[in-house]
């Protein structure tokens, strides 16, 4: 297997990569040292390395890294920093929306790529957008209501 | 004293690590790289049971992998779990299989320069098995003529054998359960079976190990205990403790699957000391899944009662499935008629708990380690029994609970305390209110396709295993609280937080204790080297014990802090005393009665830096001589479809009673949490084998159930409340919660399905199909006049 050359704009910046053609954009992501991107089952099953890439949001682990080229991938540092972090993590982190927080960024993607759509989501809408993303700890419940103080605070703010 | 005054403890606050979880920045040991680092993988069974005749590993080494086989490691057998103390563990264990015992056992291990190139070796390693026949049903393990798992294994350090399978028994009688049962007017019985499950964490279990220059090693760890680590990894490699350091890590759940050693830690080293090398070794999900799992019960249990509903003993014989290594099962014996007992007065016990290996994962501790199963069996048969007297459910229990100034077990027959704190009345009427039980009906007034029912479940989880005298558990933590030059302050601790907030939990109570503003506190990273002992993050003991050993260290540096600043204020220590200054973001040392006679902290730190040349600092190991038992109580309502089978939960009262609470909405967490994996393990959760050992899930998560955000009750229906007491043997009146969360979830599941439909389940996961089938079987015997 020969290593392809391929374009990742990630976050804002562009990374020229050499790899197998066979690896996962999961993988390639971690090995640029992106590792908010969570690996938790490399299966599809869990929804912890969700990214989004052109726009939609999808499991990194089932993206082969080539599939990616030249695409705009926006993780969840991205998203927002310490200093100026976006709705969505402000309210998972306000509402104990985390515990271990090894869901985290993928539950906030997946919560984001609903309210690019949906600004003013239902419960049951919610539950369908995060219904790829498993969490251990917490039980959902305040993550549901992070998600609608999210969608509340970003209408009143213009934010998002 | 009681002193509920609080000004951090009890407080809404954002969490410290929060702003790093929710935008990726924390780092779990999955997360971390070395320069020069090598990826290992391992090659594992495809079989459950079998000999292994040969390995090959030579077109692995020619694609330059480093490669380890049972030849090249210490032939040291360990248990991975030293909380247990040296005499009362048995070990079997390896660090790679002297023969397979369940399937995706670790037999070769491979590091390479990449992950791809680590697969590849892994592949390429040629191994031949002969296999065996494989066990699955510990009954059948347990016949004569099965096939043994071990011919010996070591306990303690002498080498004993096993027969039957059997790996160990336990044997407790207390009282004359003849005598009481012959004065009894009543029996229940039953066989309750509980099945293994995943405990599905987030994080894979990880390991970075590099080798040091002088013969040591760094070792960052996904695990529940930092200094067992270090332990075990020295006994293993014989190398002093102070070359290994284990640094303290951000952990992604682990619910009990790393309070051992994990697996891949000891494998990781290994293949690090032999490459000279940095390696990082990860579990595949699927490997993970083979790696541990709940331990799975069959207990037959029979209680007798008076005609009034006084309870007067238990006679109790449990199998627990230990699956491939016995990593807890001789204190799982212990505990699990520990809990029994401790839930309600059983002053008579007969108890025999027999643990047997069979070829699947190996058994650890899941969030209860037993206290969800022996908590189902015995609120089932206190529902059965108050029916069978006509007494009300919650009457019964408050009749024959354990609370305030009784012995209770806290882990097992060696780890006995009083009851200084108990809010199980109150957790009970608040519960009762919320649910409407009072307005509960029977199942036979019940028609229709849908079907409502109201169930209680109660219970509770020991917090630590502390005792007056030392038993079988190894019970205590330490910490070092230092004071910064500027006035805020250190905490060191080699507790973990796998997730719940122990560390928000421990600062707040050092912050209260010292009259620091909260954002200057700060439980700062740690490692092996840089902290003393603490057992482990496990035992709902973080807060209590974790936060027992820093409360205990600041009022050290509180005295320190007084005898410094008398000095320089020119008054007696004992005439001063501490308050928090927002204003100057200082605690700030003063004399009541002398209003200019005072010092921020600030000035105190700095005065004692520049001029006194010292640091104000105190390290102190706590020993928790209670257990105190967090209470919970859960009352559902819920809905059987009984056209699918399927059971929707619409209202609970989740209440606990935690002592003082530190983190309310962390609190409040821990109770939704324990919600949904009790939800899990009572209605659809499993990890289930066929008869050659593959699991049926093939390593797929979804396929073992884990509940989703579907099956998630809405926030307004969940009603979480806590008790007002005051634990005096706990910091600042706190005990803890985590376990205690799911414990008696499943029961009140089991409960509120009876009083829907009128079917009594024995057996986990109550699944659609078994309600489905449960119910035909009723409709039947209602047309055959069958009753």
């Amino acid at each position: 297997m020969k290593p392809q050359m391929i374009t990742l704009h990630i976050n804002g910046r562009t990374h020229y990569v050499a790899l197998n053609p066979n690896l996962t954009l999961l993988v390639a992501l971690r090995d640029l040292g992106y590792t908010d991107v969570k690996s938790g089952c490399e299966k599809g099953d869990c929804g912890a390395c969700a990214v989004f890439l052109n726009g939609v949001a999808v499991n990194s682990c089932l993206v082969l890294a080539a599939q990616a080229d030249e695409g705009e991938i926006l993780t969840a540092a991205g998203l927002g920093t310490s200093e100026h972090p976006h709705p969505l993590q402000t309210a998972f982190s306000d509402a104990g929306a985390i515990q271990c927080g090894y869901c985290t960024p993928g539950m906030i993607i997946s919560a984001k790529a609903l309210l690019d759509h949906k600004p003013h989501p239902t419960d049951a809408e919610i539950r369908d957008a995060i219904s790829g993303n498993l969490c251990r700890c917490t039980g959902y419940a305040q993550i549901i209501q992070a998600v609608q103080s999210a969608a509340e605070k970003m209408d009143a703010g213009g934010e998002g | 004293m009681e002193n509920k005054n609080f000004q951090v403890v009890g407080q809404i606050t954002p969490r410290k690590d929060g702003v790093a979880r929710v935008t990726g920045q924390e780092k779990y040991t999955v997360d971390m790289t070395l320069p020069r680092m090598l990826y290992g993988r391992t090659v594992c069974s495809p079989y459950a049971h079998a000999r292994i005749k040969s390995i090959d590993t030579s077109a692995a080494e020619a694609m330059g992998a480093v490669v380890l086989t049972f030849k090249d490691i210490p032939p040291i057998r360990y248990n991975e779990r030293i909380i247990t103390v040296e005499w009362a563990l048995h070990k079997d264990h390896y660090i790679l299989a002297d023969k397979v015992r369940r399937m995706g056992e670790p037999v070769v291990a491979v590091a390479a320069e990449t992950e791809a190139l680590a697969e590849k070796a892994a592949r390429a390693v040629k191994v031949e098995y002969e296999p065996l026949p494989v066990l699955i049903d510990p009954r059948e393990a347990m016949k004569p003529g099965a096939a043994p798992l071990y011919d010996t294994v070591m306990y303690g350090d002498k080498e004993i054998k096993i027969e039957n399978n059997i790996a160990c028994t336990r044997d407790v009688i207390e009282g004359d359960v003849d005598k009481a049962f012959a004065e009894s007017d009543v029996f229940v019985e039953g066989t309750f079976k509980t099945h293994k499950i995943y405990h599905a964490q987030m994080e894979p279990k990880s390991v970075l190990c590099r080798p040091e220059p002088d013969g040591g090693i760094t070792v960052w760890a996904t695990t529940q205990s930092i200094h067992n680590t270090r332990i075990v990894l020295g006994q293993i490699f014989d190398i002093p403790l102070s070359k290994i350091n284990v640094k303290r890590m951000a952990v992604g759940g682990t619910f009990g699957s790393s309070i051992q050693m994990n697996s891949v830690v000891p494998i990781g080293v290994a293949l690090a000391l032999k490459a000279r090398r940095p390696v990082r070794l990860t579990l595949t999900r699927e490997e993970d899944m083979h790696d541990h799992g709940r331990f799975g019960t069959d207990a037959h249990i029979k209680i007798g009662a008076k005609k009034d509903g006084t309870l007067t003993g238990v006679e109790m014989e449990m199998i627990a499935d230990l699956g491939a290594h016995i990593i807890q099962g001789y204190s799982f014996l212990g505990v699990s008629i520990g809990w029994v007992v401790s839930l309600y007065r059983l002053p008579n016990v007969r108890y025999k708990g027999v643990g047997v290996y069979t070829n699947k994962a190996p058994g650890c501790a899941m969030q209860g380690y037993g206290n969800p199963q022996a908590t189902l069996a015995i609120e089932s048969l206190l529902d059965e029994l108050a029916e069978k007297l006509g007494i009300d459910p919650l009457q019964l229990r408050l009749k024959n609970y354990v609370g305030l100034g009784m012995t209770f077990w806290g882990q097992g027959p060696m780890v006995r305390s009083i009851v200084w704190s108990d809010g199980v009345p109150e957790l009970l009427g608040k519960g009762q209110e919320i649910i409407g039980w009072d307005k509960r009906e029977s199942p036979d007034t019940k028609s229709g396709r849908f079907r409502r029912g109201i169930g209680l479940g109660r219970g509770f989880h020991t917090t630590s295993a502390g005792a007056p005298q030392p038993g079988d558990v190894i019970d205590f933590s330490g910490a070092l609280v230092k004071v910064n030059q500027d006035g805020s302050v250190d905490v060191v601790t080699a507790m973990v937080d796998h997730g719940g907030g122990t560390w928000e939990a421990i600062a707040k109570l050092v912050a209260e204790t010292l009259c620091v503003p909260l954002d200057k506190v700060n439980v700062v990273p740690s490692d092996t080297f840089s902290t003393v002992y603490d057992v482990c993050t496990h035992a709902t003991r973080g807060t209590y014990a974790g936060g027992g050993a820093a409360v205990k260290v600041a009022e050290q540096v509180k005295k320190e802090i007084f005898e410094t600043a008398a000095h320089y204020l020119n008054v007696q220590p004992d005439a001063l005393k501490l308050r928090m200054d927002h204003e100057q973001g200082q605690a700030v040392i003063y004399v009541p009665s002398i209003p200019d006679r005072k010092m921020t902290l600030k000035q105190l730190a700095s005065r004692t830096w520049s001029e006194s040349w010292k640091t104000i600092a105190a390290v102190d190991s706590y020993r928790p001589t209670n257990c105190p038992p967090a209470y919970v109580t859960i009352f559902l309502e819920i809905e059987v479809d009984t056209w699918t089978g399927a059971v929707r939960t619409l209202q609970t009262a989740l209440g606990v009673d935690c002592g003082t609470v530190v983190n309310p909405d962390g609190a409040v967490g821990q109770l939704e949490g324990g919600l949904s994996r009790g939800l899990g393990m009572a209605l659809y959760e499993d990890n289930e084998w066929n008869d050659q050992g593959q699991l049926l899930s093939k390593g797929y998560w979804v396929d073992a159930k884990t509940p989703g955000i579907m099956e998630s009750p809405a926030l307004k229906d969940l009603n979480t409340h806590f008790a007002d007491t005051y634990e005096p043997t706990g910091p600042l009146g706190a005990k803890g919660i985590g376990e205690a969360a799911l414990n008696p979830v499943p029961a009140a599941y089991a409960n509120a399905i009876y009083n829907a439909i009128g079917i009594r389940f024995y057996e986990l996961p109550i699944t659609p199909e078994k309600i489905l089938g449960a119910l035909m079987e009723q409709e039947n015997m209602v047309k055959e006049g069958v009753h």
